[in-house]
């Protein structure tokens, strides 16, 4: 409570500038030093934290549609030969492989049932892929 | 590991594996086909597509365990020539078709299939689909000539019983020719064929309607062709259903199709239903978008693996999770990784949904099969 406290009265005090009673300058040095050293780095991590956030936004947007990703997955998964503890080994890897293992061979795509054509919204969504709906100027 | 190949678990994918297995010429080893099944081992239709590879193929190895369960397979050379098959009705003539389409141009001779057997039932895309999609985009990689050709010779026959007769001819190319499709164009007309068989003639006027009645909203040029089946050419059993095909002004079309339940199988349907939302399906189809509708994106995408060493393109709408399986198998066979673009349109667009744009180098597959002359 009282690092708080110091918080506050020190940001008075840099906007008042330097001209202070004696009293209080022991303080303003014990805030100061809080703030600024290395090693506790207690605040440190608050600075710029609406920018970090957004970056972090922004990162993961652009990660969403990686295909290749998703499709080809990534290397590390295919580590079979793990052994747990040097002892035991895990027998079963996933058991949604398992499920999906013997399943239907078929090339239908299942419509997305979300998709509801009678609304005159989705309807206009698709129009200027016909020849009566809207051309490009270099058409 | 190495005396069997690539080993696989379980049955799903089971055409894919079979199909890329013998055009790369690896051994391919798949176990635990339904191993905790209360019935495990092959169906009768994946036995019956395995006779159909053998049929195909000169000198390919088939090993079965006695349980089903474990299939070894080594490939065979692509010989081709005349085949007839009677294709096991629990799936219809579309499961094995599309195999054979992938399998066609890398023939020695000249492919000419007879297949007999179901030719429509919901599962699987029906002859006059594969027809009016698959064949014009196979003519867009070089695969084209006066014997390229798919038709139905003794009428439909319709899930459960068949009786269907179906001819498939497609002439054989040394090399496959890389492709830039980046553009579907606008969708300037759709044709479809209604079809009723066994049951009133009647049926496919009321498809043809409700069908019209969703798509007339986006264009005048629609024409659906009405087609009944009676007495010999029609099969053991009835039904119904409908197949509708948008093409665009750069050539590339896009299907949809739906059939009614087959005869003693679930809720019987009505056709102004099967009309209205087969009609949904294909606008479904449209808002994918892309040059390939979802159901032909692996042979698209196999055929542009095999092309020539130069970069082909295609635009895709959002992949299948039975192409992202292929994908998977195509870098397991070929070594070939797509690279994938995603193309958002802008907001002032009313063009459908995202599309991929799939870039690959092709491994410059020749025919090895095919005799000079």
């Amino acid at each position: 409570a009282r690092d708080s406290e110091n918080c506050s009265e020190e940001h008075e005090e840099d906007s008042d500038g330097e001209e202070e009673e004696e009293d209080n300058v022991a303080d303003v040095a014990t805030t100061k030093f809080i703030l600024q050293c290395p090693f506790t780095g207690a605040l440190k991590w608050k600075e710029d934290l609406q920018q970090k956030a957004t970056e972090a936004f922004l990162r993961q947007q652009e990660a969403v549609p990686n295909l290749r990703k998703l499709v080809y997955g990534s290397d590390d998964s295919e580590n079979e030969d793990e052994e747990l503890g040097g002892l035991f080994r895990v027998s079963r890897l996933q058991t949604s492989n398992k499920f999906e293992a013997n399943a239907l061979d078929c090339s239908h795509f299942k419509p997305d049932i979300s998709h509801c054509w009678d609304s005159e919204e989705m309807l206009n969504s698709i129009r200027d892929c016909f020849v009566t709906g809207k051309w490009d100027d270099n058409q | 590991m190495a005396s069997h190949g690539l080993v696989y678990d379980g049955c799903n994918s089971f055409r894919q594996r079979l199909v890329l297995s013998t055009l790369s010429g690896k051994r391919v080893k798949i176990k635990g086909i339904r191993s905790r099944d209360d019935d495990p081992g092959l169906r009768d239709f994946e036995a019956s597509f395995i006779r159909l590879m053998d049929k195909v193929t000169n000198g390919s190895r088939i090993e079965i365990n006695q349980t089903g369960t474990v299939l070894f397979y080594q490939p065979g050379l692509l010989c081709g020539g005349s085949v007839e098959h009677d294709c096991n009705t629990q799936r219809s003539i579309g499961y094995y078709l599309e195999a054979l389409l992938m399998l066609a141009p890398f023939m020695k001779a000249p492919l000419k299939a007879t297949l007999r057997g179901v030719t429509n039932d919901p599962l699987d895309p029906t002859v006059d689909l594969l027809k009016t999609t698959a064949l014009p985009l196979m003519k867009k990689f070089g695969v084209d000539g006066e014997r390229f050709d798919l038709k139905v010779r003794m009428g439909l026959g319709m899930a459960p019983g068949g009786g269907g007769e179906v001819v498939f001819s497609c002439p054989v190319r040394g090399t496959i020719r890389p492709v830039q499709l980046t553009e579907p164009g606008k969708i300037k007309r759709i044709r479809g064929v209604a079809y009723s068989v066994r049951v009133s003639p009647q049926m496919a006027n009321r498809l043809v309607e409700s069908a019209r009645s969703v798509l007339n909203q986006f264009l005048p040029d629609i024409y659906i062709h009405t087609d009944h089946m009676k007495g010999a050419n029609s099969g053991k059993s009835p039904g119904f259903g409908l197949i509708l095909v948008a093409e665009t002004v750069d050539g590339f079309s896009l299907g949809a199709e739906m059939s009614s339940t087959p005869q003693g199988q679930g809720e019987p349907m009505l056709p102004e239903d099967l009309g209205r939302n087969c009609a949904k399906l294909l606008l479904e189809e449209v808002y994918r978008g892309g040059c390939v509708d979802s159901s032909n994106q692996s042979l698209a995408l196999l055929l542009m693996t095999l092309g020539q060493q130069d970069v082909s393109k295609v635009l895709l709408g959002p992949l299948s999770p039975y192409t992202i399986k292929f994908l998977r198998h195509i870098r397991d066979f070929f070594q070939i990784m797509f690279k994938m673009e995603v193309q958002k349109p802008s907001e002032d667009d009313r063009i459908g949904g995202d599309k991929v744009l799939m870039t690959c180098v092709g491994v410059g597959y020749t025919n090895i099969n095919k005799t000079l002359k």
